[in-house]
């Protein structure tokens, strides 16, 4: 038992990366359409292959890594900000259809379509009256 | 021990930080000086440049507007709305819109009609070249025989 522990614990070791990198919240702006959910979370400095988006049963993580923020041969006079890496979860109640899902990174904002599956859309009930 | 660790929750933190939310919307003073304080800048520099770096998602580089002038960098912009359509509900609505300007005085003296910008993935990127007086220089030193 003692030793499955020590082995558990030396893989986590070696999955953490070299360097570890600063976590933040990306903000974000949260919309809701009849059809679908519109997700809008400002990640600047993130390159398109520097994200990751997840979605498991209604658990939405998404997480992005910038890229460096020091250029070249530069050396740091004043800092303000500092980067790393952007996450954040969601929980997503309605039940999204997963296959069409959209993602775009445009300027540093990602964009994120989560359409409603068929059945979580909202239906109009039609009222009859018993004539 | 208990209230000396910087991560423990704490009331009286939690009551200071009210306090100066509510003196922010009654003065108005501060709130200013924090809009003067965005974009968050990153001042780098080396014998060659001085490069100021700013996180500004969600803009078009038209909406930009950078000046030197007198050894001060002055940057200006507007950042515009991008709600989906009319009849969307918001449910969190956290990224802000509108207008600032953030001056920063620079370290060193810059040509400023060689100045360069780039906006990529939501960073802009200034680059200034410093004037050549301004360089350092290695100063020989001769030695008698």
């Amino acid at each position: 038992m003692k030793n499955t522990e020590t082995k558990a614990v030396e893989k986590m070791d070696q999955a953490k990366p070299a360097q570890e990198l600063r976590e933040y919240i990306p903000v974000t702006d949260i919309y809701e359409k009849d059809d679908g959910i519109l997700i809008r979370c400002d990640m600047p400095g993130v390159p398109q292959d520097g994200l990751d988006i997840r979605l498991d049963h209604n658990e939405l993580e998404i997480t992005g890594t910038q890229a460096a923020g020091k250029p070249d041969g530069m050396d740091l006079l004043s800092g303000e900000y500092g980067t790393g890496i952007f996450r954040r979860k969601f929980s997503v109640p309605q039940q999204i259809d997963r296959d069409k899902i959209v993602a775009k990174l445009r300027n540093g904002v990602l964009h994120l379509e989560l359409p409603k599956a068929e059945q979580a859309k909202p239906r109009k009930i039609e009222i009859t009256t018993g004539g | 021990m208990y209230w000396s660790d910087p991560r423990a929750w704490s009331a009286f933190d939690e009551l200071h930080s009210l306090q100066r939310e509510m003196n922010r919307l009654f003065d108005g003073y501060e709130s200013r000086t924090s809009m003067s304080r965005f974009p968050a800048l990153n001042v780098w520099g080396n014998e060659d440049n001085v490069v100021v770096t700013a996180e500004l998602p969600g803009m078009e580089p038209q909406d930009l507007d950078l000046n030197v002038v007198n050894n001060q960098l002055t940057i200006k912009g507007e950042r515009k709305g991008d709600k989906p359509a009319e009849d969307a509900v918001c449910h969190r609505s956290e990224r802000e819109v509108g207008k600032f300007v953030r001056t920063v005085r620079l370290p060193f003296s810059v040509e400023n009609d060689k100045v360069s910008a780039q906006y990529e993935n939501g960073v802009l990127t200034v680059v200034m070249p410093r004037q050549e007086a301004t360089k350092p220089k290695r100063i020989e030193i001769n030695v008698s025989k």
